[in-house]
């Protein structure tokens, strides 16, 4: 018996994926972006930059929630903080689940009910996304009191990644992300057990 | 206030954007990706079974094989993935004779497999195998993650069989505080979803693994990917790396249901109440030299959870190594290739 080890044609990579997140980083560049033309110069007084940092943030958290309300408000801006969400429903929809309607022959109160299951997720996630806005405001304020200033766009967004794995993280180990995100697989197998099981 | 002029942004953007234009073309260059360089044969195959067997790197190779059991999850060509990543040629440089069971993709026809068909017919017929063909009453046996767990089981229903049992970032207690796996099954109907879909989708365990971290495993991982798209050789060990972690074999459903329930939720393991098919897995029975080899940082089987096995297996020749990186790491970094292969080597060959 002879082998042939595994070999991948390069197309296998999903290069979406990394479109999907160049666009997002770019959304996030460009909420940069807006808030150094508005920034005052790196020698004004703490309470120009101060106020100026909160109205940013604020400006940042109610895109946010706009994304929430509107996924198609600024899709690449909501991708930055849905990525769990988009991951899951990747998952949901190779089970036959659809995110905007359920199939013909699935029932419409199970899907509705994993809708609403669903809907309190995003809401976790949209806290999460919410208070990593709120930690990164405070790193800025904590670096620039140091007297330290960011090098790069880059490191910016790493930090804005650092803040959103600190709030997430903690979220996620908490007793209400375990029981609602099994309540959610739950909701979910409710949906196909009323349909079609997938094979 | 963050040292950053809009004229600087702008130009960083517009730097990344070209970044990902030109690698376009890297991409579509790249050719093959290849997952498994060691060169091996098939000596053994069972049902989608493969057992393999490497060649061996040095003339007389030790007379006792050395078993690897991966895990159910995922593929085990991450024990291989690329000549100056692999734990596989590490032990065959130190003169091991190294076999391995590929499990295969387990589809709708396997869906009643179950942890009685992976231990005593499975692992049992290939450790069999082993020990005629070698001519060895006992053979050594080196179980990976999920892998280890289910050597725990085999080697306390076949002690006799085993000479030496390896277990590499092996779960053992499931419910120490910090086992996020275990936190996330909690809540889940595992007989409605064996139930509903037969066996359990290896997208489902992607989302599983990916949420847990999932602004740096999926979102910033891609980002900082723009600064190799002009290499080449970066690019292609990214692409491995990537292939592996998207190649998810679905898991038996009748295997997952016992998994979940009497490992993840119930921790009957330590408990000593797992049963597989009609005999009780008592990990006291483990009595021959046991080698745990546990990741310091390891986020999906915390080191307290592979550790446990100090107190409830029954071997007086217990040792314990610690590798200073996390799950993925203790196979593919650099520090791993220096450390573990060598230490796991040095151990088997002094008993």
């Amino acid at each position: 018996m002879t082998d042939q080890n595994s070999t991948a044609e390069p197309g296998l990579f999903d290069v979406e994926l990394l479109l999907k997140q160049a666009r997002a980083y770019l959304a996030f560049g460009e909420q940069i972006r807006q808030f150094a033309e508005q920034s005052p110069d790196a020698g004004a007084q703490p309470p120009d930059w101060d106020t100026t940092l909160r109205q940013h943030f604020d400006r940042f958290k109610a895109a946010v929630a706009q994304s929430t309300e509107d996924s198609n408000a600024d899709p690449d801006l909501a991708r930055l903080w849905t990525l769990t969400l988009e991951s899951w429903q990747q998952a949901a929809s190779s089970l036959g689940v659809s995110a905007i309607a359920p199939r013909a022959d699935q029932s419409a109160d199970g899907w509705r009910a994993y809708q609403q299951v669903q809907g309190e997720y995003l809401e976790l996630l949209r806290q999460s996304a919410v208070a990593a806005l709120d930690l990164m405001e405070q790193r800025l304020r904590e670096r620039a009191a140091a007297g330290t200033v960011a090098d790069s766009l880059r490191e910016l967004f790493n930090l804005w990644v650092d803040c959103n794995e600190e709030t997430y993280g903690r979220m996620l180990r908490g007793a209400e992300y375990s029981e609602l995100s099994g309540r959610l697989l739950n909701a979910l197998l409710g949906c196909c057990a009323r349909g079609e099981p997938a094979s | 206030m963050i040292g950053l002029t809009s004229e600087r942004i702008t130009e960083e953007l517009r730097s990344f954007s070209a970044k990902l234009a030109q690698g376009g073309q890297t991409l579509r260059d790249l050719g093959e990706i290849e997952t498994g360089v060691s060169p091996r044969e098939a000596v053994y195959q069972e049902d989608k079974l493969t057992l393999y067997r490497y060649q061996p790197r040095v003339a007389q190779p030790h007379p006792v094989p050395l078993l690897i059991v991966y895990a159910l999850v995922n593929r085990p060509y991450m024990m291989d993935l690329q000549e100056d990543r692999s734990m596989i040629r590490g032990l065959l440089d130190a003169g091991l004779d190294v076999y391995l069971i590929d499990w295969g993709y387990p589809d709708a026809a396997d869906r009643e497999l179950s942890l009685t068909d992976y231990i005593h017919r499975y692992i049992d017929h290939c450790v069999d195998a082993l020990r005629e063909r070698c001519g060895q009453d006992a053979i050594n046996l080196l179980g990976v993650c999920q892998g280890g767990t289910l050597s725990l089981c085999f080697s306390s229903l076949y002690p006799e069989k085993i000479r030496n049992l390896v277990t590499m970032v092996t779960p053992v207690d499931f419910h120490t505080p910090d086992n996020l796996l275990t936190h996330l099954i909690r809540h889940v109907n595992v007989d409605l979803l064996v139930d509903t879909l037969g066996n359990l989708p290896g997208q489902l365990l992607n989302f599983t693994f990916l949420s847990l971290s999932p602004f740096r495993l999926a979102g910033q991982k891609y980002v900082d990917l723009t600064d190799i798209l002009d290499d080449a050789q970066a690019l292609r060990n990214f692409l491995r790396m990537e292939k592996w972690i998207f190649d998810s074999p679905d898991q038996a459903g009748a295997a997952f249901r016992q998994f979940a329930k009497d490992f993840f939720q119930q921790n009957k393991l330590i408990k000593g109440e797992v049963n597989i098919g009609d005999r009780r897995v008592n990990l006291g029975n483990i009595v021959m030299p046991v080698l745990n080899v546990y990741a310091a940082q390891d986020h999906l089987v915390p080191p307290a959870a592979s550790k446990a096995l100090a107190e409830c297996c029954g071997s007086r020749d217990y040792t314990e190594f610690s590798f200073q990186g996390g799950h993925i790491g203790i196979y593919v970094s650099g520090r791993a290739q220096r450390e573990v292969p060598p230490a796991v080597a040095a151990w088997l060959l002094a008993r």
